[in-house]
């Protein structure tokens, strides 16, 4: 019973990095919204579209995690893995934020690359992390169900 | 192991990595709009140029070549095609008259300057009409008298450093890594926009040039003083160029502008409209080709507008700048100007 409560509160931290997903996805949109109020309305696709990259990257992506692999955390990389992604997310969403600012601004910069780079390398090495997890963490409950018969 | 331990434990990693994001965002930021990057000083690179093309019309500096760069700067191959610029430089200064002054309007044997307000579209506009005797008096000057990227000063101070009558800014240049760049005879920057720009050629003349067809250094050769690269046209052979739908980037429809056109030999007009207010809602690029369509122009190209616009004449600023922090001028990067020195 008592492990039982304890694996419930901790699947609840996936759930709750979903919630911290929705958040910073309507900051994004609010951010954006903001800016272009002071930028006498002038928007940029970039900055617009940056919410996505948290609600899609972020929020869906843990969502799903959650539906396909719940014990995922328990495995030895899925700290890693989480610590990748979520940086890549965070790189991902400065860099729109930076090149919004820049496209508004009406000039461009090689640092927007180094955004992407960051950020697309970070996610991607995120995502084979987690995978690797899952699959670990899929494998795990096989060979338990494997003793238990 | 340490490094694992100390990564496993909750937001060790998020607060450390957001840490380094903040300072490379901050620092990004800083480095595109604020620090300056002086690349090279504009009187050195003149006097260089200069220097050079005496060099190889002079017989005793016979084993210099025309067209050599020294720390990017570029004169032209063709000595004969800024030659005459120089000549007339001299002579120029040398004919400064006395000169009829009003609050909007400046006279002498050379420099003739009408300033005209006008209320159209919800918008207050101004245009000055400007003819001179010299293609000379047509000159450009940078931030500090330097060429860099983030080098700035107000359009007022530039103007007054240049002691010139009548200015405006420029293409802002030094916001971009891209465009050419070339000034009073000297080619500072040859790397393409892919945007049309705008050529004015040592007898004064406005042309309009595809960069990337042709390079800056053919362009300099063939006799260009200066290249002002923004955009768009919005004239070309006597006709509009610009639609109800063109716009700078990102920009709005009404803007405060700045723009420059030519009606004949040493025969100009600038626009410089307010926009941003209440009381001047500002120009979309079409009203503002149209005005210059029924001045008579047969070439127009807009310049850097928004909070950059600025019309300067006699010592004080003709428009009202909105640089979005109040009526304050913004710094740029460069000017178009009129005057003597």
């Amino acid at each position: 019973m008592y492990t039982l409560d304890i694996h419930k509160a901790e699947r609840k931290k996936i759930l709750k990095t979903v919630l911290v997903y929705l958040i910073l996805s309507v900051l994004a949109v609010v951010v954006d919204n903001v800016y272009a109020l002071f930028g006498h309305g002038v928007r940029s696709a970039s900055m617009s579209l940056m919410f996505l990259y948290l609600l899609l990257g972020g929020a869906l992506g843990y969502f799903l995690l959650w539906l396909i692999a719940p014990g995922v955390y328990l495995s030895k990389w899925y700290r890693l893995g989480y610590n990748l992604y979520n940086s890549g997310i965070a790189a991902l969403t400065v860099g729109g934020f930076f090149k919004g600012i820049l496209d508004i601004a009406g000039t461009e910069s090689d640092y927007t690359r180094m955004f992407s780079i960051l950020g697309w390398g970070m996610t991607a090495a995120g995502l084979v992390v987690l995978i690797v997890s899952v699959i670990n963490c899929c494998s795990k409950s096989e060979q338990q169900r494997g003793k238990t018969i | 192991m340490k490094i694992k331990q100390f990564f496993s434990k909750p937001y060790r990693w998020g607060v450390l990595f957001g840490g380094v994001l903040a300072i490379f965002f901050t620092y990004a930021l800083l480095d595109t709009f604020v620090i300056p990057k002086a690349l090279v000083s504009a009187e050195q690179s003149e006097s260089y140029a200069r220097d050079n093309q005496t060099a190889t019309s002079d017989p005793a500096y016979g084993q210099s070549e025309a067209g050599q760069t020294n720390s990017g700067i570029s004169q032209p191959s063709d000595d004969s095609a800024a030659e005459p610029s120089d000549q007339n430089t001299e002579s120029a200064q040398s004919e400064q008259a006395e000169a009829v002054i009003t609050d909007t309007s400046y006279s002498d044997e050379n420099i003739s300057i009408t300033i005209e307000t006008v209320r159209e579209y919800d918008t207050t506009f101004y245009v000055a009409d400007i003819e001179v005797s010299d293609a000379s008096y047509l000159k450009t000057a940078f931030a500090q008298n330097t060429y860099g990227r983030n080098i700035k000063e107000t359009t007022t101070d530039m103007a007054a450093e240049n002691n010139s009558i009548f200015a405006i800014n420029g293409d802002y240049y030094g916001f971009r890594d891209k465009g050419y760049v070339l000034r009073n005879g000297v080619l500072y920057r040859d790397v393409s926009n892919n945007a049309e720009a705008l050529m004015i050629d040592s007898e004064g003349n406005f042309s309009i040039v595809q960069e990337g067809e042709i390079s800056a250094q053919s362009l300099l050769d063939s006799g260009a003083m200066q290249i002002l690269s923004f955009g768009p046209v919005l004239m070309e052979n006597g006709e509009v160029m610009v639609t109800a739908d063109s716009e700078v980037s990102q920009s709005m429809r009404s803007n405060p502008r700045t723009a420059i056109g030519q009606i004949s030999e040493r025969h100009y007009m600038i626009i410089v409209s307010d926009g941003r207010t209440s009381e001047s809602a500002g120009l979309s690029l079409l009203e503002l080709a149209e005005q210059f369509e029924k001045r008579g122009c047969s070439t127009a190209y807009n310049l850097d507008g928004g909070g950059s616009s600025v019309m300067y004449f006699n010592g004080n600023v003709i428009n009202n700048p909105s640089n979005g922090r109040g009526n304050r001028e913004r710094e740029v990067s460069d000017i178009v100007y009129f005057g003597y020195s």
